[in-house]
């Protein structure tokens, strides 16, 4: 046959093809493009199917010059659909068909529309791609399904397509599917008003029939119907929504307005919670079972068997603290500096006082005496800061006194009068701080990786009292203003040695925020003034003391002159240069001490009377050591006898001391009073002296904050991997180890390398038991080989240390240099520096916050609070964070917020029905149905009317029906020929039937097939949605 | 060795007693040299090496720290954003052993990065007088998360290896060395076939 066609010449031509045959093959190409012509079969579908994963896909295509958007919607399958042979095709019924009269989908909580209306799984629908185009004109709509139905025989799919005509909103669609000997039609009818014929089933039920044309209808099969009314609840009996927004209209009386500084404000301004939604459902009756007429219905919500709720949630609730969040995100944008903001703002008390500014003071002035006269010392602190806050209380000063004050008092509550029965800052009682509520310990553990600083700290507080300021007390100035009295704060406090309060003095906590640490340091550094101030005082006193008795030098322990005495000549001649040069020293310090009060200068050695003699003194040491070291192998062991020439008669006691037995051949013993010793370092003795080694008092390392630590980490690894970088290195490092040493040799006079090892390091000191000849074990020590390295840095180190007791260093630390460093960095940040500065202790105070709701979150609630904290502890610790990152927390924070407010709002509408009778069971139950009705579109209520939850329901909505009756009497009557509803429910919103039937269409020979009607009765607008199938052989 | 083939930067503490091999073990590993004369260290040092892990190339910068008591006030500042550690201790001595849970401590303490990978090393297996055994070690290690394994500068026998396992492990730990923002340079998970050349079945993760 083929061969024979081939001889005849036929050219198929497709140069001329019309517009039309182009889109009908382009339909063509996309139905085999996502291989929708393939025959398959899939499960029915089973209840809570269409809850599942939709998947939809788009392609474009176009009709001339008009774009339509081709979109596939269609339900992940989760088994393997399976490819039914050639010839079994007509054996089953197509998955269509079967998806239309499945029951199982009815009122599907979240749909497509197509869906919901007609029980499909898998459809395409054609839209026109424009916004604003529609297919108006039914002469076209007919084009468009004319060209489905070929494009839809020719590839012998069987998946409906719709088209889409009309205006969008209206959502109206035609559709089409075949099969091989059916057809299916999917028609619709949308009007704004409902006829009155068809407000009740049997009205619809007869349409139907109509439609279906068939007079035997009713000998087939009867007409299933599943019925579902919407009820809706709006006004909430006995329940408004409590959140007022906090009134910061602080003008007037004696009320400041300012509730808790403490606290962001919390929750929503309006209900998030706008209705309720009942769908009282009947599913699947038949016709002859139900009466709902024009004058009559069967249909009563409290007999319905099944019961759904759902909630519909006000869109944007307006949640406080979001707003007050956002609201401090767009003050961290502001570049305005202070002195821009605050130009009239004086920082000296000159007397530029304008009689309005005594007028106020008059004011407050009650106030301010009563606490001057009850303030502690330490209080003056604050009372200074308040003196001069009292100066800018002119016109232009953003914050008003009394504010400030009290704002103040509570970022520094150490000022606060003790029998305070003064309405300032309420302490938080402890019981409550340490109840963990069920989300803290959820995300207990992210909030340790946040960034900030301490719930209770200065910092942390600072951030919060910034973000309600800006945000209720007068903007960005007054940020400034709240800003320069903090940072004159500071610095009254660095200058005056009061100790910042609610803030450890320890180091700078690398795990807290920057300016968290720099605050820690500041601390610090007003801990060391403070000690040194004493220290100088008691040294002053000390000074005097010595100078009156000048033979005090020597007045050390009666053991010390023993040794005094037994020394040779020589180390006394050196021990007299040291004697006159620790009184030069001395007297250096007393005049030093009297002429400085600014304590800049610390105590410094006279470099050059000093060398001298410590360098004489340095090589006798070393000499000692070489001697020792020599000696270490064959001396000791054999120096019994020398031994027992010494006079110590402790000797004899402690010879089980190692260090005992070995003769002070050449005692290094220095008269130089013993300064800065902390305490014995165990039972250890100087090496070959019975003096026991002392362990000094040290010089406290710097502390570093973090930006101090990076620069120095930098330094450190500029100087490369080289072995002259980590010479470098120890070097740049060794400062500590240097005045360790010296202060080591200030509290140990006579002592070693060697005993300094031993207290230092003492791994590094290696004692080997040997046995001697006449059977004696004695022990003998020695340096570690690296330590014997010559030249090494140790050695190196050792030699340039002085004997200078720790307080007479330098310092490794110097205060003042620091805190003016610190108090640079504070006054040079511009209120929006500050405010970023100040980001992660709001985010942290933010997520506290959410986490304060007592109920056990929601596993939604929990997961974006996690994403948050974790958003929040990762853009804490980048430093290169952007504002934009956080405006994603703020986002995040404010959805849980809305989440949180929810939650509470649904609860307070359904506890108030709580009756203490009731058994925790179905206390517990309820807890469960208000979470799924926070978590799910859709939940069920179990037992409908009848179950403890559906009672609530009913008696909601049975006090707001009798409320709104109450209301308006006069409407009442006309609701006569209102559809029917219960009598404590309102009219039904909506009204949705399913009418579904079996039979042969369009000839009653036909085979019997499948058609559906769903009907939307909404207030306004009436909806039908048919599919009706017809036989396409037997006509 | 091009720059543009680094994946990242990794910064790894060398932490131990003083004298139980931190310098030596660095030492071996960057230069493969062992200096029976290595001064004790002062305060923190530095060095970097370029290590290559199934194919990616990781830069380390590795911080030998001072053992002392003392310097403990000054060194653990530097611990900062470590993303692994090396906590060494000396087979011949026990009480650089017993120190390991106040060094622990310490890490837990001042280690930023909150997965930081840990290892555990005992140094000097050479030596002839051994007071810790490997199951002490191998226990130590299973109760803290660690990688273990056993080590001797100076004989370079498991130093090389300690520190691959180490950086590979990192590697491995999604969240810990990726900057932000980053994405892309996924490596695939090997599972089972980390363990490559010698070391097989030598360094065991706990």
């Amino acid at each position: 046959m083929a061969e024979e066609e081939s001889d005849v010449f036929e050219i198929t031509d497709f140069t001329t093809a019309s517009e039309w045959e182009r889109f009908i093959a382009r339909i063509e190409e996309v139905i085999h493009e996502w291989r929708l012509n393939k025959q398959y079969t899939s499960q029915p579908l089973k209840r809570g199917d269409f809850s599942g994963t939709w998947i939809d896909k788009t392609e474009i295509i176009t009709f001339a010059d008009f774009k339509f958007n081709v979109t596939r919607h269609y339900l992940k399958s989760q088994e393997q659909e399976v490819d039914i042979p050639e010839d079994d095709q007509n054996e089953t019924v197509p998955t269509v068909l079967q998806d239309v009269v499945s029951m199982e989908n009815d009122f599907p909580s979240r749909a497509h529309c197509i869906s919901r209306w007609y029980g499909l799984r898998d459809f395409v629908i054609m839209s026109p791609a424009a916004q604003n185009e529609a297919i108006m004109a039914e002469s076209r709509s007919n084009l468009v399904l004319s060209s489905i139905a070929i494009a839809l025989n020719n590839t012998g799919c069987h998946i409906p397509l719709f088209v889409q005509v009309h205006e969008k909103w209206r959502r109206l669609y035609f559709g089409l599917s075949e099969y091989p000997g059916l057809r299916t039609n999917f028609e619709m009818v949308h009007l704004k008003h409902i006829p009155p014929a068809y407000n009740h089933l049997s009205g619809l039920i007869d349409m139907f029939k109509a439609k279906l044309n068939c007079s035997s209808l009713s000998a087939s099969s009867p007409v299933q119907v599943s019925i579902r009314f919407t009820f809706v609840l709006q006004d909430w009996p006995h329940y408004s929504w409590t959140q007022v927004p906090p009134d910061f209209d602080a003008g007037s009386g004696t009320n400041v307005g300012m509730t808790d500084l403490e606290t962001l404000p919390f929750g929503a301004c309006q209900d998030p919670v706008s209705e309720l939604h009942l769908a009282a459902t009947w599913p699947s009756i038949s016709e002859e079972m139900v009466v709902d007429n024009a004058n009559y219905s069967d249909l009563d919500p409290l007999q319905a068997p099944v019961w759904s709720v759902r909630l519909k949630l006000t869109d944007d609730p307006q949640c406080l603290m979001g707003e007050y969040l956002r609201d401090f995100l767009r003050l961290c944008r502001r570049k305005e500096s202070l002195d821009q903001l605050l130009p009239n703002f004086s920082l000296d008390d000159s007397e530029t006082e304008l009689p309005a500014t005594q007028a106020l003071d008059k004011l407050t002035k009650p106030a301010m005496g009563y606490k001057l006269s009850s303030m502690t010392s330490i209080s003056n602190a604050v009372s200074k800061a308040s003196t001069r806050l009292k100066h800018q209380t002119t016109e232009e000063a953003p914050i008003r006194g009394e504010l400030l004050n009290k704002i103040l008092l509570f970022l520094f509550p150490d000022a606060q009068v003790e029998t305070a029965d003064l309405p300032l800052v309420v302490p938080v009682a402890e019981g409550e701080e340490n109840k963990n509520t069920a989300i803290e310990t959820e995300i207990k553990h992210l909030l340790h990786q946040l960034k900030s600083a301490p719930v209770e700290s200065v910092t942390h507080k600072l951030a919060v009292c910034m973000c309600l300021v800006h945000h209720s007390y007068g903007g960005l100035k007054a940020v400034a203003h709240l800003w320069q009295e903090f940072v004159l704060e500071m610095r009254y406090r660095w200058e005056n040695n009061y100790y910042i309060p609610l803030l450890d003095k320890s180091i700078p906590n690398m795990g807290c925020s920057l300016i968290h640490q720099k605050l820690q340091m500041l601390n610090c550094c007003i801990e060391r003034k403070v000690k040194r101030e004493a220290k100088l005082a008691e040294v002053n006193s000390g000074i005097l003391h010595a100078s009156a008795s000048t033979s005090s030098i020597n007045t050390g322990k009666p053991g010390d002159m023993d040794y005094i005495e037994t020394s040779n000549v020589t180390e006394e001649t050196n021990n007299v240069a040291m004697e006159t040069d620790n009184i030069t020293m001395e007297t250096a310090v007393q005049s030093d001490a009297e002429s400085s009060t600014d304590d800049e200068e610390f105590f410094e050695c006279n470099e050059n009377s000093s060398e001298t003699s410590t360098k004489s003194n340095q090589s006798k040491q070393s000499d000692f050591k070489t001697i020792n070291e020599s000696s270490t192998s064959q001396n000791k062991n054999s120096d019994s006898d020398a031994a027992s020439e010494s006079d110590i008669p402790e000797k004899i006691s402690e010879s089980s001391n190692p260090s005992s037995q070995i003769p002070p051949t050449k005692t290094p013993i220095s008269p130089i009073k013993p300064d800065g010793r902390l305490r014995q370092c165990g039972d250890l003795l100087i090496l070959d002296t019975e003096i026991p080694l002392y362990i000094p008092v040290t010089q406290e390392p710097a502390p570093m904050t973090e930006d101090m630590l990076e620069q120095h980490a930098e330094v450190l690894t500029k100087l490369g991997s080289t072995s002259e970088g980590s010479h470098l290195r120890a070097k740049m490092q060794s400062t500590c180890l240097l005045s360790d040493m010296e202060s080591f040799k200030a509290a140990n006079p006579g002592c070693t390398l060697k005993d300094f090892v031993r207290w230092y390091s003492p791994r590094d000191w290696i004692e080997e038991k040997e046995t001697q000849t006449d059977g004696s074990i004695i022990i003998i020590g020695q340096l570690s080989a690296r330590m014997q390295i010559a030249n090494n840095m140790w050695l190196e180190v050792w030699a340039s240390a002085k004997p200078i007791p720790a307080h007479r260093q330098k310092r490794l630390f110097d205060d003042t240099k620091e805190a003016e460093k610190v108090l640079h960095f504070l006054a040079a940040l511009k209120p929006a520096d500050a405010a970023i500065h100040l980001l992660p202790m709001l985010m942290h105070a933010a997520i506290l916050r959410l986490c304060k709701t007592d109920e056990i979150p929601t596993p939604s609630l929990v997961k974006i609070l996690t994403q948050a904290t974790t958003k929040a502890a990762r853009i804490t610790r980048d430093s290169s964070s952007s504002l934009r990152s956080y405006e994603e927390v703020v986002q995040h924070i404010s959805l849980a917020e809305t989440f949180v407010a929810r939650g509470e709002s649904i609860r307070c509408k359904f506890k108030q029905e709580v009756t203490s009778s009731e058994s925790s069971e179905i206390q517990t139950t309820r807890e469960k149905f208000i979470r799924s009705l926070l978590e799910l579109p859709e939940v069920p209520v179990i037992g409908a009317a009848r179950g403890p939850e559906g009672k609530i329901i009913h008696k909601l909505f049975a006090e707001a029906e009798k409320a709104s009756n109450d209301l308006d009497v006069d409407v009442a009557p006309s609701l006569e020929n209102q559809p029917p509803s219960g009598g404590d429910f309102p009219k039904p919103a909506g009204r949705e039937y399913i009418l579904r039937t079996e039979v042969p269409r369009p000839a009653p020979y036909s085979k019997p097939s499948p058609q559906r009607l769903h009907c939307t009765l909404l207030n306004n607008e009436f909806r039908l949605a048919g599919a009706f199938t017809e036989d396409t052989t037997f006509q | 060795m091009e720059e543009n083939q680094v994946l990242t930067t990794l910064k790894i503490l060398i932490i131990g007693e003083s004298g139980v091999g931190k310098s030596s073990l660095l030492l071996r590993f960057t230069d493969d040299t062992f200096d029976p004369e290595q001064a004790a260290t002062i305060g923190v040092d530095f060095k970097v090496k370029t290590l290559s892990v199934d194919g990616n190339k990781a830069k380390l910068a590795i911080w030998d720290t001072a053992g002392q008591e003392r310097f403990r006030t000054l060194t653990p500042s530097y611990y900062r954003g470590a993303q692994g550690v090396i906590l060494v201790y000396d087979v011949s001595s026990k009480q650089s052993f017993t120190k390991l849970d106040a060094w622990l401590s310490e890490l837990e303490t001042f280690a930023t990065k909150h997965e930081i990978v840990k290892m555990l090393v005992g140094n000097k297996i050479d030596k002839d007088k051994r007071e810790v055994s490997r199951d002490e070690g191998l226990k130590f290690a299973r109760k803290h998360h660690m990688l273990f394994i056993e080590a001797s500068a100076k004989t370079k026998e498991g130093v090389q290896c300690a520190f691959e396992e180490l950086v590979e492990k990192i590697i491995q730990t999604p969240g810990l060395w990726e900057t932000d923002g980053r994405e892309g340079v996924r490596l695939g998970t090997n599972d089972g076939q980390s363990q490559q050349g010698g070391c097989a079945g030598y360094c065991s993760v706990v």
